[in-house]
């Protein structure tokens, strides 16, 4: 005989239905948007689409570079996030392990750029590029977003190396291995829940950042995908479909890495939180 | 010696990807004696205006491709445009030729814009009407060169006006609003507005309420406004509240042009305050139900009130001889007379010179700038001639306004103390 399924059961999966629709119904809506016309969205934003139509996406893919500026996209996250990784890994590493004149004002310099506001960053960091001759290149924007990531990756970085246990460092050493390779080859693989813990908030950040990417750049060959969805919208005119199909298409991968890879992504986020 | 070899080469691995990275900038090939000019546009994407520009640009190409290369720089939202002129001011890097499409730059910049007084000639100052080069001179010094006029009255939908009982637009204000209570009455909601991005449809009724006087009208027509605590200014801010509070649509706070344009389309409001340029919209059955054009009537603001008035144009701030002649060609040809007339043709807009009209156009179009001759006050729109953080403050003090949080005098002072700080 079955069980009859009882109160607290079914208040769990409304309670679970709930936080499902709200993650999940922005995402489909906009889908569902994509497929329908302007008019459509305007007189009932919640009905089906009547049909499979394209042409959203077909007039987004004329009126922005969206493939370009995915390309960009990718390759400057993902170099931002490595250089990011890389760099503030072992400043955190000496920052955590070695007690030295300077540290903690060392520390705190490099916290305090957390407190700057970004408005004020853009003509300074402007008049730096360009003089460097990094303007309008993708290589500015990967060394600039790296940057600013770097107190939030140092904060993550320095606290779960400081949870790591020091005898196996000491260890490492009694064994003959020098600083660099106790780094690389005991402590770094030890990090990696921290380190992924800072490299998808790096990663994030990168992907999502708007003002720089608009100062820094002036052709669509190194523009990145936040700069696209303005294309959509002007202050006397709009066309929702291809907004729509255009946001489509620039979730729907990342939507798509998420469920592929969510047990490490939500395993690291723990760790990291537990960590620090 | 190996290990360190290894991550010698690993380094310089990493360095040439870097490196690589850099190709984005391209230098242009321009040998011999093309000279080299750089225009940001935010005529791109879904922009009215794109398509006429991409023409032009193309024309200009064939014309004067062999000597002038013009890079574009492709900015996409009004917004964003102005912001990232701010920063090059502020670097001193302006580009060539500037154009922000109505915002006022010329008086936060001008110290960086070139002084065009000399170059101009009198043929192409008869390019544009005088109070289209008012707008763009300061203190008899030309920092702009114009193309296009802002003739702005309001729109209404016929079909929703006969079933209030309304046969007509009003002619004064207190008609207007009975007319409004004639369409609530009827279960329609009257007015479209917004608050977000300096509240364009809103502000320019609010400018249509202070310009019914004397001295209103001329308040609307003062460049650079420093005092809002002024009876007329109080006045139409008081009946802006009781517009938001009473005849608009509940998305109106907070709500961008799309939405108050929305809600016209959807025939969920009957009256929307902007320019011709919306009229090909009507047309566009993605926005709106087929024969939606035929609806819709034209109208003056009450008391023969128009925006008719010069639009901010080119702005130019290049920095040689060299630079400066040939963004002079490339202004002067996105000027001339036949670009205006494409302009007009292909979005609406109302062209800076005189008499210049075409048989391309729709009927709608016409009747905005039949109306805007016929106009008995003349006033300027507030984006062209308030100081930006002014405009900036509307969009922040509307909301107050709406919701009574602020009173109508306090809504004033608040723009005056912005004003203030410039």
């Amino acid at each position: 005989m079955r069980k009859k399924p009882s109160f607290w059961r079914v208040l769990r999966f409304l309670f679970l239905g709930f936080f499902v629709l709200i993650s999940i119904g922005p995402l489909v809506w906009i889908v569902m948007s994509s497929f329908k016309s302007n008019r459509e969205i305007l007189s009932s934003a919640f009905s089906l689409p009547t049909s499979l139509d394209p042409i959203g996406y077909i007039t987004a893919l004329e009126m922005a570079p969206i493939f370009t500026f995915y390309k960009n996209s990718v390759i400057i996250s993902a170099l931002s996030t490595l250089l990011n990784v890389v760099a503030v890994s072992m400043a955190a590493y000496v920052l955590a392990r070695h007690k030295f004149k300077g540290n903690t004002f060392i520390l705190l310099m490099l916290s305090m750029s957390m407190l700057i506001p970004t408005a004020s960053l853009l003509m300074p960091i402007y008049k730096i590029m360009t003089t460097l001759g990094l303007f309008n290149t993708r290589l500015c924007l990967i060394l600039v977003y790296a940057a600013l990531g770097l107190p939030t990756s140092l904060f993550i970085f320095r606290s779960y190396f400081q949870g790591i246990p020091k005898e196996l460092e000491e260890a490492a050493y009694i064994d003959g291995a020098g600083f660099f390779r106790t780094f690389f080859t005991i402590v770094f693989p030890l990090a990696k829940p921290g380190l992924a813990t800072g490299a998808i908030l790096q990663f994030l950040t990168s992907w999502n950042e708007f003002m720089f990417a608009l100062i820094l750049t002036s052709s669509t060959e190194v523009r990145t995908l936040p700069l696209a969805l303005n294309y959509f919208t002007s202050q006397f005119s709009f066309n929702f479909t291809a907004m729509f199909a255009a946001l489509t298409m620039v979730i729907l991968p990342s939507v798509v890495v998420y469920v592929l890879l969510q047990e490490q992504i939500t395993s690291s986020m723990v760790d990291g939180a537990i960590k620090g | 010696m190996k290990k360190l070899l290894a991550v010698a080469l690993a380094g310089m691995m990493m360095l040439g990807v870097l490196a690589g990275c850099g190709g984005g900038q391209e230098k242009a090939a321009s040998g011999g004696s093309v000279v080299e000019i750089n225009f940001p546009t935010h005529w791109v994407g879904i922009s009215v205006t794109a398509p006429w520009f991409q023409e032009r640009l193309s024309a200009f190409n064939e014309q004067y491709g062999d000597k002038i290369k013009v890079t574009v720089e492709e900015i996409a939202g009004d917004q964003n445009y102005v912001d990232k002129m701010k920063v090059l001011y502020s670097s001193k890097s302006l580009p060539d030729a500037i154009s922000t499409g109505g915002y006022n730059l010329i008086d936060s910049m001008k110290d960086q814009l070139v002084d065009l007084t000399d170059y101009m000639d009198d043929e192409w100052r008869s390019r544009a009407s005088d109070i289209c080069w008012d707008v763009n001179s300061r203190d008899g010094k030309i920092y702009g060169i114009p193309y296009t006029r802002q003739v702005i009255g309001y729109f209404y939908n016929k079909d929703l006006f006969t079933k209030a009982g309304i046969d007509k637009p009003a002619e004064t204000w207190d008609e207007f609003f009975s007319q409004c209570d004639k369409l609530l009455a009827a279960g329609i909601t009257p007015l479209s507005m917004d608050t977000a991005d300096s509240g364009w449809v809103t502000s320019l009724m609010l400018g249509a309420m202070i310009g019914q006087t004397e001295a209103g009208e001329a308040f609307m027509n003062t460049n650079l406004p420093t005092d809002y605590n002024t009876p007329e200014f109080i006045e139409a801010a008081g009946n802006i509240q009781k517009m938001f509070q009473k005849y608009t649509t509940p998305d109106a706070v907070g709500g961008a042009y799309e939405n108050a344009a929305s809600n016209f389309f959807m025939e969920e409001t009957a009256i929307i305050a902007n320019g011709p340029w919306m009229v090909s919209d009507f047309y566009d059955t993605s926005l709106v139900e087929d024969g939606f054009a035929d609806k819709i009537g034209t109208a003056m603001y009450p008391g023969g009130v128009m925006y008719n008035s010069g639009k901010i144009g080119f702005n130019i701030a290049s920095k040689d001889e060299k630079t400066l002649e040939a963004t002079l060609t490339f202004v002067k040809f996105l000027t001339s007379e036949e670009s205006q007339l494409k302009m007009l043709e292909m979005t609406g807009d109302t062209p800076a010179a005189e008499g210049l009209a075409s048989d391309a156009v729709k009927p709608l179009v016409n009747e905005v700038m039949a109306n805007g001759d016929a106009a008995s006050r003349c006033i300027n729109d507030f984006q062209s001639l308030w100081y930006a953080n002014v405009i900036d403050e509307i969009s922040v003090q509307y909301p107050l306004l709406a919701r009574g949080q602020i009173t109508p005098e306090q809504f004033a002072q608040a723009l005056t103390d912005a004003a203030a700080k410039n």
